[in-house]
């Protein structure tokens, strides 16, 4: 099996692959491979969605993925939310 | 003249039924929802289960009458299983989380994902001591079914699918399976065209546009039990997928990264290789010959991100996971290399067939025990350094969820003490023994259990009682 941290200054729901799976600042244990690695709402987040290759890690030195929370000027506007 | 006419009668009545017999073909799916069908339930994010805490999954291996009658007896067994702290009454098979299940393995699993309980009130009579093979050549033999059997979309395997949905399944559906959620029951068969798994779940059949929800379970429990050569394989329809389908993002990722993780990609081709564009069917085979164990549903469900084990494992939901290989794998003595001459057509189609069975089950088994290993080491590497670390002041390393006990157990014929052991190594396989010979195989799953190291350490864990022997022994799986 393969390791990942997923960086954010709270914590989230980690989505891969676009399921839930776990929350971020831990380790989570995944195949080898490509994976599609997001957050959960709400979406003030960047990047939305960044893709990993997952290879020779390991517990101790997990891939790391960050994403950075955006200030509420940043925050785009989904349709049919309010202003 | 009368005579004649009596005769064309026939023959025009034999003929008509003949072209109208035809296999019950599978439910096309009106819209894709990933959400619903016979899957295991959703896990629902900041909403834990305390169902997932002690995540049990039990595999029924395939073996005919053999292999039926010892899950039946594990079963038995797991029920009368009392695993209450300090007297409290909790019996382990309540739980059971999910079941795979093989061939004769496949009728024992659909049957308590049907009925629970009173699977141990109605399955010893309705399945285990009855000649299913005579009543199937009794069906075939009948001059209606005769002119059924005629038509090339109707084959012995689809009578018996009638027989298994008659007489012990009793016209029951996924929809019914689907209404007691755990156990999750997985029934798996062989894909004739590239040989691969083929599960009867929803996620699989969303790859051949099909709802599984109206399809009779009998005609899956006879898809994983279609041993080649003596039963025909049962067909499904792929229908083009809804036109809301979306291929699942692990699928795609799969397929895209070959090099990275072949195990993965031959699992989404596979998947893919089933979707239809037009008219396409899926022909399948005995499940034995891609996983005759069944654990490879279950060892999926730990692997994929898609995967209701992987998933809840990384949520941290569960804590202990107990995986419980039934295995009636025999080894009678072998009579092929007792005799000079070539082996005759029949032993090599007959050994082409099973030889492949034997090599797997060994590798899967290997494979399930080193999974469960890897993340014992994981958490323990983990945990030690953050040890050592805490001790100087330094920040931790990021950790697990939660870290989770594994506990991985076989039953195998070879745990017995001799005679015995050669006595059920050499049963044979077929789905008619002798009731005495049932009995026995139900009551030696019990004796397997209760021999079994590492199944008593589980219970010593989950009861809460101290370890033997200063911890001598008691390190480790199961513990």
């Amino acid at each position: 099996m393969e390791y990942l941290t997923v960086r954010f200054p709270e914590t989230r729901d980690v989505l891969v692959d676009g399921l839930v799976q776990g929350k971020t600042n831990l380790v989570l244990e995944l195949e080898a491979g490509v994976h599609d690695v997001s957050l959960g709402p709400p979406r003030n987040f960047s990047p939305l969605e960044q893709k990993v290759l997952l290879q020779s890690t390991s517990p101790l030195d997990p891939s790391r993925v960050d994403f950075h929370r955006l200030p509420p000027s940043a925050i785009p506007i989904s349709p049919g939310s309010r202003p | 003249m009368k005579a004649r006419a009596r005769l064309l009668t026939l023959l025009i009545a034999g003929a008509v039924l003949a072209g109208c017999a035809h296999y019950p073909v599978n439910a096309p799916l009106a819209h894709y929802t990933p959400d619903a069908g016979y899957r295991f339930p959703t896990m629902v994010a900041d909403r834990p289960d305390p169902a997932d805490e002690l995540f049990v999954c039990v595999s029924l291996s395939g073996g005919g009458t053999r292999a039926a009658a010892l899950a039946y007896g594990a079963l038995l067994k797991l029920r009368d299983t009392n695993i209450g702290r300090e007297g409290a009454a909790k019996s382990l098979l309540d739980e059971v989380d999910c079941v795979a299940g093989i061939s004769g393995g496949a009728f024992t699993a659909a049957y308590y994902g049907l009925f629970g309980r009173a699977t141990f009130d109605n399955f010893y009579r309705e399945f285990l001591v009855r000649d299913i093979q005579g009543e199937l050549a009794l069906r075939a033999g009948n001059p209606a079914n005769l002119a059924r059997l005629a038509s090339p979309y109707f084959s012995r395997i689809d009578l018996a699918a009638e027989l298994y949905d008659e007489t012990v399944f009793h016209g029951k559906t996924f929809a019914a399976l689907a209404q007691r959620p755990r156990p999750f029951v997985t029934l798996h068969a062989t894909s004739m065209a590239d040989g691969g798994r083929f599960e009867f779940t929803q996620d699989q059949f969303d790859f051949l546009g099909s709802d599984l929800q109206p399809f009779p379970v009998a005609r899956a429990v006879a898809a994983s039990s279609a041993f080649p050569f003596l039963l025909s394989p049962v067909s499904l329809r792929s229908f083009p997928p809804p036109a809301d389908f979306v291929v699942p993002r692990d699928v795609t990722n799969a397929l895209a990264s070959r090099d990275d993780n072949l195990a993965r990609y031959n699992w989404a081709r596979q998947r893919m290789d089933t979707v239809s564009t037009g008219e396409k069917w899926v022909h399948l085979l005995d499940g034995g010959l891609s996983d005759n164990i069944g654990l490879r549903s279950i060892l999926t469900a730990m692997d994929r991100t898609s995967g209701f084990i992987r998933q809840r494992i990384n949520a941290g939901r569960i804590k202990r996971l107990v995986v419980i290989a039934v295995n009636a794998r025999t080894d009678p003595p072998e009579q092929l290399s007792q005799q000079e001459r070539s082996p005759g057509l029949v032993d090599v189609a007959l050994k082409t067939a099973t030889v492949s069975m034997e090599g797997l089950s060994f590798d899967t088994l290997d494979f399930a025990a080193t999974r469960q290993n890897e993340r014992e080491q994981a958490q323990t590497n983990i945990r030690v350094c953050n040890q050592r670390l805490g001790q100087c002041g330094a920040q931790p390393f990021p950790a697990f969820a939660q870290e989770v006990r594994a506990c991985f157990v076989e039953l195998d014929f070879e745990a017995l003490p001799s005679p015995d052991r050669e006595w059920f190594l050499g049963l044979p396989t077929t789905f008619a023994l002798p009731e005495s010979t049932v009995k026995r195989l139900i009551d030696v799953a019990g004796t397997l259990l209760d021999g079994s190291r590492d199944f008593q350490k589980l219970l010593r864990a989950l009861r809460g009682e101290p370890a033997l022997g200063a911890g001598v022994g008691e390190a480790g799986n199961c513990s």
